[in-house]
């Protein structure tokens, strides 16, 4: 219907531009250039220059105020040799583990299920998956510091209930992740069920109806066709998800400040910290250092995905 | 296969345990929000001494009156719209266009400037924020609009996305219409903006929450009450909780919490569930297919 009407548009539109084939063949090279222009603009001015900038800044010492001196590679093998840089990446690391896998796990379990006709109400479930993805964060973190306070808190409040003692969740060095690695995985996974739906819906489904015949058990059949079949899809989440845990910032700024005991800083509130002291020069080797990881990261999934091909 | 002949019996019903796993990872799910939404209304001291009960009888207002005396809350929705929409016009109009010349142009350097989108998408945000805040104050423009709007206003990820939506519109009917005379943004206007105009609508409402959500840059650039952004406001509220700047105790700053969070929860809520259908639509068409 649409692309009709579009014709239709098209052909009572003035015809004023007529004039000769040489004109419209300029006019046809030129445009892609004056489309992408405003794209190149901006992106030159508020990405490129900025990221040429950091990598000048990585080599100074400077602290945002007076002069600025070289310091080469100092930074660098500062933070490699800086046992709070390894701290935060572990932290993150560890927030990835906590996180990848279950998402994976209950994304894919729950996105099947919703693409399975035999369910019924599968629009409610759908809206209700996406509802904490399109929460404001800092709104939910909020929620979260007083859901999860260990002496006023709900969550505490249900454990007393069932006789449970109370659980400092986000007191404590070894809940402090977990609880952190909760809010994400509440917030993201909803999101990841929509993504797995997308990646279900192009199965040729012919493939089940002779799993069937053979006698294949559901659970079967999502390990041995399904998974190999949106692995593509999968591997997308992951990239998408270790760039997401590795620049973890607003969570652990909101609910934790980092804490308790350096727990919750994450790789990417470290690199913030860095920016509230001045400290420039290390913050923009960091920046580099970080991106390094989470690319070679990426590239690593990329290659594992490819391998399997 | 042993275990298929389990699922085969008439006593295992798959469908009823594949129902109550939904129902109860739904319920977690929506049971933060709906304790938020619900527990704003009750008396600040209840909160915390009754976390999980509710007396209609107690029903008040008094954490969202207080709320709105202590924090400037309505400053944020004010200053959180004129960014949402000056920016969201931007990458509105700016990111299919861009997408069109990566779709249907052959031109030099568009590989190159191609992958300069695909590197700023691998890019932690976090990454640009030092020297953008020093950019910032070389122009003079911390606190103002200008620094909360431009940067990140045309966004890769959409430019990616709109290449993608793009690329399956037929090059026949951008012939035709060659053709019939018309220019070549005219095509762009009259019939690629028509034609796609459902990913349009996934990639607005994506962008509308984005920037509605948008944390770490405007806590960055943005230094005093008066420039803040609602998730900004938000966030300061809640270091008033450990620092106790309004001086309150803590059941009492609990109560504003709850409310700020209900009022900056509920116009997405409302926005999501009137373009719910295009919003999964748009997410589906977006990503990548298995």
């Amino acid at each position: 219907m649409t692309v009709t009407t579009a014709l239709k548009a098209s052909s009572t539109a003035p015809r004023s531009s007529q004039r000769g084939p040489r004109w419209s063949l300029l006019r046809r090279k030129s445009a892609p250039y004056l489309f992408i222009f405003p794209f190149v603009a901006i992106f030159a001015a508020f990405s490129i220059y900025p990221l040429v900038f950091t990598f000048r800044l990585s080599l100074t010492n400077w602290r945002g105020s007076g002069t600025a001196d070289w310091v080469g590679w100092g930074n660098y093998t500062y933070l490699l040799s800086n046992p709070d840089f390894w701290a935060s990446l572990a932290n993150s690391g560890v927030l990835w583990l906590l996180i990848i896998p279950a998402q994976l796990g209950v994304g894919v379990l729950a996105a099947v299920l919703l693409n399975s006709t035999r369910i019924r109400a599968r629009g409610f479930y759908r809206t209700a998956f996406i509802v904490p993805f399109v929460t404001p964060l800092v709104a939910i973190a909020q929620i979260w510091i007083v859901l999860f306070d260990q002496r006023y808190g709900v969550i505490n409040g249900l454990l007393n209930l069932v006789g449970l003692p109370d659980v400092g969740w986000l007191t404590t060095s070894e809940w402090s992740k977990p609880t952190l690695a909760l809010l994400f995985l509440w917030k993201t996974t909803g999101f990841v069920v929509i993504i797995v739906i997308s990646g279900l819906q192009s199965i040729d489904t012919t493939v089940y109806e002779a799993a069937e015949l053979d006698g294949a058990s559901p659970f079967r059949q999502l390990w041995s066709i399904t998974v190999p079949l949106i692995r593509r899809t999968i591997m997308f989440i992951v990239v998408l998800q270790t760039l997401a845990v590795f620049q973890m910032f607003a969570e652990p700024y909101v609910v934790t400040k980092g804490g308790p005991y350096g727990s919750t800083t994450t790789a990417g509130l470290y690199l913030y910290n860095h920016i509230t002291v001045a400290d420039l020069g290390t913050g923009a080797a960091n920046s580099f250092l970080l991106v390094i990881i989470v690319m070679a990261l990426s590239l690593g999934f990329v290659r594992l995905l490819r391998a399997k091909d | 296969m042993r275990t298929a002949s389990v699922f085969r019996t008439r006593r295992f019903q798959p469908q009823i345990v594949s129902q109550v796993f939904l129902i109860l990872l739904t319920a977690g799910f929506l049971a933060p929000v709906a304790w938020a939404l619900v527990s704003a209304f009750k008396p600040a001291n209840d909160i915390i001494a009754d976390p999980l009960g509710f007396n209609p009888g107690t029903f008040t207002l008094d954490n969202y009156t207080q709320m709105f005396t202590d924090v400037p809350i309505l400053s944020g929705f004010f200053n959180t719209a004129i960014v949402l929409f000056s920016k969201g016009l931007i990458t509105l109009f700016f990111a299919p266009l861009a997408g069109y010349a990566f779709a249907k142009y052959e031109f030099r350097f568009k590989n190159f400037f191609f992958g300069a989108v695909l590197l700023t998408l691998m890019l932690p945000t976090i990454v640009l924020i030092i020297p953008l805040l020093l950019e910032m104050k070389e122009l003079g423009w911390v606190n103002t609009y200008q620094a909360l709007v431009l940067p990140g206003s045309v966004d890769a990820f959409a430019i990616f996305w709109m290449r993608q939506v793009i690329s399956a519109v037929p090059d026949e009917l951008l012939d035709a219409a060659r053709v019939d005379g018309c220019g070549e943004f005219g095509i762009f206007w009259r019939i690629v903006l028509p034609v796609i105009r459902p990913g349009i609508a996934g990639l607005a409402v994506l962008t509308v929450m984005n920037i509605y959500n948008d944390f770490v840059w405007p806590v960055v650039i943005t230094t005093g009450d008066r420039m803040q952004t609602l998730q900004v406001v938000l966030s300061t509220l809640a270091q008033n909780i450990s620092g106790n700047k309004i001086g309150a105790d803590y059941a009492h700053v609990t109560g504003e919490l709850l409310a700020a969070s209900s009022v900056a929860l509920i116009p997405l809520l409302i926005i999501f569930v009137l373009l719910q259908k295009h919003f999964i639509n748009g997410i589906l068409a977006g990503s990548v297919k298995g």
